[in-house]
């Protein structure tokens, strides 16, 4: 008699590894070009410091946004910055033993994704 | 029956704010200026599809003085963020060994910091280079 291989059900799939990329993508990304990013839009370019006058015009700003490359840099500068920070805000508030697990997720990954969504709306309806 | 009853020490609730765990929880804590950041340039870009009464407005409050002080406030923390990621950075990494040897996690930590320090840089002299030759 052939020993019978027990058969197990397909083990169900966690999602933290996805939200573990997002934060990952997210700390690295700021962590090469967060102080740049600061500094540009924080300082350069509402004082015009170190660039041209118009260089934070209305039309200058809005062909950013519609580039195809301005609209990918924007999504993934925002939308990973927040999925970054709701990791962060999410396993902090977790070891706090602030609220419910599913509280703490809708605190932070929800609101990173209701975020994210927006802001392809955004771009979406900024046009190309 | 035997049921397990693991010991579990008495932790005072604000464990957090207390050494050693302080240094973590700001660390962590970070990243909520990140996002915030996150949300600021999220601001611009409504103000930006509103159109451009709203984007003067978004701009002239980018250039207030709170805005100014907010800002100097999360460079400092983003600042933080980038020194913490590339110390945490060799210990999520698998061992690197170079020639028999082990590479340093301070060396690691050193070359991914310089690597920040390039690409921080380099983006704002292209921005300013791009602006000089528009």
């Amino acid at each position: 008699m052939s020993p019978s291989i027990p058969s197990h059900p397909a083990p169900k799939r966690a999602m933290a590894p996805v939200f573990w990329l997002l934060f990952g993508a997210g700390g690295m990304l700021s962590a090469l070009f967060g102080p740049a990013l600061i500094v540009l839009t924080g300082f350069m370019l509402p004082h015009g410091w170190g660039l041209p006058a118009r260089f934070a015009d209305y039309s200058h700003v809005l062909a950013f946004a519609r580039h195809p490359i301005g609209k990918l840099v924007l999504l993934a500068v925002i939308a990973l910055f927040f999925w970054h920070g709701a990791e962060r805000l999410f396993l902090t508030l977790k070891d706090m033993r602030v609220g419910t697990l599913l509280m703490l997720r809708l605190m932070t990954y929800g609101v990173a994704a209701i975020l994210t969504l927006v802001t392809i709306a955004l771009l979406m309806a900024i046009g190309f | 029956m035997s049921e397990r009853r693991p010991f579990h020490r008495a932790q005072p609730r604000t464990w957090w704010a207390q050494k050693p765990y302080l240094a973590y929880t700001v660390r962590e804590l970070s990243g909520v200026a990140v996002a915030a950041y996150g949300a600021i340039l999220l601001a611009g870009l409504v103000c930006l599809w509103r159109g451009p009464e709203a984007y003067a407005t978004y701009l002239r409050l980018l250039g207030s003085d709170v805005a100014f002080v907010v800002h100097v406030a999360l460079l400092a923390v983003m600042l933080w963020h980038v020194l913490t990621w590339f110390q945490i950075l060799p210990k999520t990494m698998p061992k690197l060994i170079l020639r028999g040897q082990q590479v340093p996690q301070r060396l690691m930590t050193r070359i991914a910091l310089l690597a920040a320090v390039a690409c921080s840089a380099g983006l704002l002299i292209v921005v300013v280079a791009i602006g000089a030759l528009s």
